[in-house]
């Protein structure tokens, strides 16, 4: 066997679970499966596609894992821009960036539910201070539309594992040159500016369209911190599964489908992101 | 100096920041685990040794140490076949050149990124065809889906930097293949083998959909017990399965700290 034929049944195998459950959705979405009482056709996947629900739900998965995405970005990139040197205090910063990265998901959403909530840590301060009176006082981070404390958990969550990927980028690729730029003239806000930041978000990219991807399609936290209306889609696909009719289950394979090529197209843009990387980078 | 005066200031409040989101959660889990009723607006909780008691003595708590062994087991067996597994598979993947190489990482990435519920249910028919529904070798076989992707990630990263001339020089000497990977390839990559289990360990032991979906209930996990502890409202021992959850996770990571900076791809 050579090399590339090798190499492609590598592929396959690695990608098989994955494209056989495509294609049970696809079968079972279209009533192609035999179920008794799923009518073979266009029938399910066209009711899901126009139901506002569907729509909804997805546009809040999609503004939730932004949004989160965004925010770990960020906080990836200050702070593995102000604690690159190898003293103490910075090496300190970096071990405590990323320990939350072992944390399952399930646990931190809990954390999240306990601090956040209306009669969570934050509001029992804020009543200690007088701030609040009552539970209902406390703004509504839990359950509400803008999913703000399922945005809060995931990004701090997410952070630490673009944390790390931005402290390998410091420590390897941009010394020389911002030395480079240094010895022209530069100053530090510049070298930041047209040095530091340009090589940071070009490395982090790929990784965060993984985050992006990830945070879309979890489901334990969006259960416990997102809001009923609109349904998160992984929540809405689970409870169109459970679902006592048929008919329902039917939605729910629409919905996967629906998911799995959002994560199709975030992995065509992961590796050709990390592609065009290499080709800047050799 | 790279943000100019206001670095200082800054640098001790976000070192404050990071200090307190690395403690503040688990301090926070002891407390709750540790509470007999905590009524509003009360700082602290009455505190109470019951969500740990019943954990020992297996009442209330035994289906928390019940599903916590069940974990152990699936993650310890899916991090040792993800691990064996995607060895190969990535020193293939490794091989390919082009857009070859690029679509054997997609490949790879595939089953990392698919979300786990869309997966669980376009998967489950076929596993309850092979009657592997509600079984323990059922979840066992999910969970390997996406820890298999993120391994295989692992060691096309680690193959894609690998030097294989050192096996050359062997076959040279007259080594045999058998010889070659026992002397020389296996004592060269212990390190991300026993890596790529911890990877595959932390995918397995944190999964929640993949395990409600093929294990259909009858496959109890912690992170499973966990999620229905919080929806049911018993945070006492919701706290304490979290800190079950937490604590081992944080010691396989700092021994997997390494393998996850190579993967780069991929979010635990």
């Amino acid at each position: 066997m050579t090399t590339s034929s090798r190499g492609l049944l590598a592929a396959l195998i690695v990608a098989a679970p994955v494209l056989v459950g495509i294609t049970h959705a696809m079968l079972a979405a279209f009533g192609l499966t035999g179920l008794a009482g799923i009518e073979p056709g266009w029938g399910r996947a066209h009711a899901v596609l126009t139901d506002v629900t569907t729509w909804r739900s997805l546009a809040w998965s999609l503004w939730a894992a932004a949004a989160s995405t965004v925010l770990a970005f960020a906080g990836a990139v200050l702070i593995a821009s102000l604690f690159r040197s190898s003293s103490r205090t910075d090496a300190l910063a970096r071990a405590l960036a990323t320990l939350p990265l072992a944390v399952p998901h399930v646990a931190a959403a809990f954390v999240g539910l306990l601090i956040l909530g209306q009669s969570g840590v934050l509001a029992r301060i804020s009543y200690a201070f007088g701030w609040i009176a009552t539970p209902a006082d406390f703004p509504a981070l839990v359950y509400d539309p803008a999913g703000t404390a399922f945005i809060m958990t995931l990004a701090a969550k997410e952070l630490p594992f673009l944390a790390l990927i931005a402290f390998s980028l410091l420590a390897s690729e941009t010394d020389r040159l911002e030395e480079t730029a240094r010895s022209l003239g530069a100053g530090p806000l510049e070298v930041f500016r047209h040095v530091t930041f340009p090589l940071l978000w070009r490395g982090l990219l790929p990784a965060t369209v993984a985050v992006f991807v990830f945070v879309f399609g979890t489901y334990e936290a969006a259960a416990m911190l997102g809001p009923s209306r609109p349904t998160p889609l992984p929540v809405l696909a689970m409870e169109r599964y459970a679902g006592a009719s048929l008919a329902q289950r039917a939605d729910a394979f629409v919905l996967s489908l629906l998911a799995l090529v959002l994560a199709l197209a975030a992995v065509a843009a992961h590796e050709l992101l990390r592609r065009r990387r290499w080709e800047v980078a050799g | 100096m790279t943000l100019g005066s206001a670095r200082t200031p800054l640098r001790s409040l976000l070192l404050t920041g990071l200090g307190i989101l690395a403690v503040a959660p688990l301090l926070l889990l002891l407390i709750t685990s540790i509470s007999r009723s905590w009524f509003w607006p009360a700082l602290l909780p009455v505190p109470s040794a019951d969500s740990w008691a019943a954990l020992i003595a297996g009442t209330s708590g035994g289906r928390l140490s019940g599903a916590a062994l069940n974990s152990l087991a699936l993650a310890l067996a899916t991090g040792l076949l993800a691990s064996a597994l995607s060895l190969p598979l990535g020193r293939a993947l490794a091989g390919l050149r082009g857009w070859r190489r690029s679509l054997g990482a997609g490949a790879a990435f595939l089953p990392v990124a698919a979300p786990p519920i869309a997966l669980g249910i376009g998967l489950q028919f076929t596993f309850l065809t092979l009657g592997l529904g509600g079984s323990f070798m059922g979840v066992l076989l999910a969970h390997l889906v996406p820890a298999l992707g993120y391994a295989t990630l692992y060691f096309l990263g680690v193959f894609a930097v690998y030097d294989d001339r050192l096996e050359d020089e062997a076959r040279t000497l007259g080594a045999s293949p058998t010889q070659v990977f026992r002397r020389v390839t296996l004592p060269r990559l212990g390190r991300p083998l026993l890596e790529a289990a911890l990877l595959g360990f932390l995918v397995s032991w944190a999964q929640v959909p993949l395990t409600i979906l093929v294990g259909q209930g009858l496959v109890p996990t912690l992170a499973v017990e966990v999620l229905g502890l919080v929806q049911s409202g018993q945070d006492a021992l919701a706290a304490t399965g979290s800190l079950l959850l937490i604590i081992p996770a944080i010691f396989m990571l700092m021994a997997a700290a390494l393998a996850i900076r190579r993967v780069e791809a991929v979010p635990v």
